[in-house]
């Protein structure tokens, strides 16, 4: 299975074709424990030839930032317009997911997404040892961060 | 008279990209009208004269495969046209919202000029 490549090329489609803002991914994170410093994260859920969550964590400028490009309209707090926004592009992301797995014959359902909002996020069980990807991607205002928990049991 | 589009989606984002959507595709519609799920749709249907219905699949209370099959029996709006986009653009569900009457699909994520392109002839 490999899901950063996938994960990279949807969020890059995402953004260049409906959010407008420029974005370079970094390489996969690769260490244990780190507190990513995000205030909302928006998630989804796969599921059927294997299970997964595919999350999206901002910090509040990016956020804000992101939120802002898809309404055409500054945003100054995190509030529903920005759990939502967070909460189509981790819909998008999995529907992404989805047709590029069905093309290697791997079927996947997706639920609703949903999104949370909280002084900080933590990362605390290590990639390398979970079956997990984390893809920092930079934004003008700061990164944000595309997570998949997966499991393929 | 001017036409009215209906736009179908849970998201109000989402609600907001289609509209600003069509306006860069140049699609002026005179009234764009919104629903949260195929509920609300079927209720601004009955309550409005919509020339088309712009629909999500992936949505809470009656998503949008139900809303078309319930619409597909009611003989007061079964003509109106749908498009549907959506992030589920499979062929098996594509087959099956066409067997209930969909005109087409657009995958998100969607440019304006794909909007037009599959919009623009039901108009």
């Amino acid at each position: 299975m490999e899901f950063a490549n996938k994960i990279v090329q949807a969020t890059e489609e995402i953004f260049g074709t409906m959010i407008f803002l420029d974005i370079s991914p970094e390489q996969p994170l690769a260490v244990g424990k780190e507190v990513l410093d995000c205030h909302v994260s928006a998630m989804i859920g796969l599921s059927g030839d294997f299970s997964a969550m595919l999350s999206v964590h901002c910090a509040k400028p990016t956020s804000l930032a992101i939120t802002g490009a898809m309404l055409g309209m500054e945003v100054e707090e995190i509030d529903a317009d920005v759990k939502d926004a967070l909460g189509e592009i981790s819909n998008m992301l999995a529907g992404y997911l989805k047709d590029a797995f069905a093309e290697e014959d791997v079927a996947l359902e997706l639920s609703i997404p949903t999104a949370i909002s909280g002084k900080s996020v933590t990362i605390s069980s290590s990639p390398t040892k979970s079956n997990r990807v984390i893809i920092p991607f930079n934004l003008e205002q700061g990164r944000f961060f595309v997570e998949m928990k997966f499991s393929l049991g | 008279m001017g036409k009215t589009v209906l736009i179908v989606d849970d998201s109000n984002t989402m609600r907001k990209i289609v509209s600003r959507a069509l306006r860069q595709a140049g699609l002026d519609f005179d009234q764009i009208l919104e629903a949260g799920d195929g509920q609300e749709a079927l209720a601004s249907l009955a309550d409005n004269s919509v020339d088309v219905v712009l629909s999500d699949i992936n949505m809470p209370n009656m998503n949008g495969l139900e809303f078309l099959k319930a619409k597909s029996e009611d003989p007061a709006i079964m003509d109106i046209p749908v498009v549907m986009i959506s992030t589920e653009t499979g062929a098996d569900i594509i087959d099956e919202a066409k067997s209930y009457g969909a005109k087409g699909a657009v995958k998100k994520p969607f440019t304006p000029d794909l909007i037009n392109d599959t919009l623009g002839p039901l108009l």
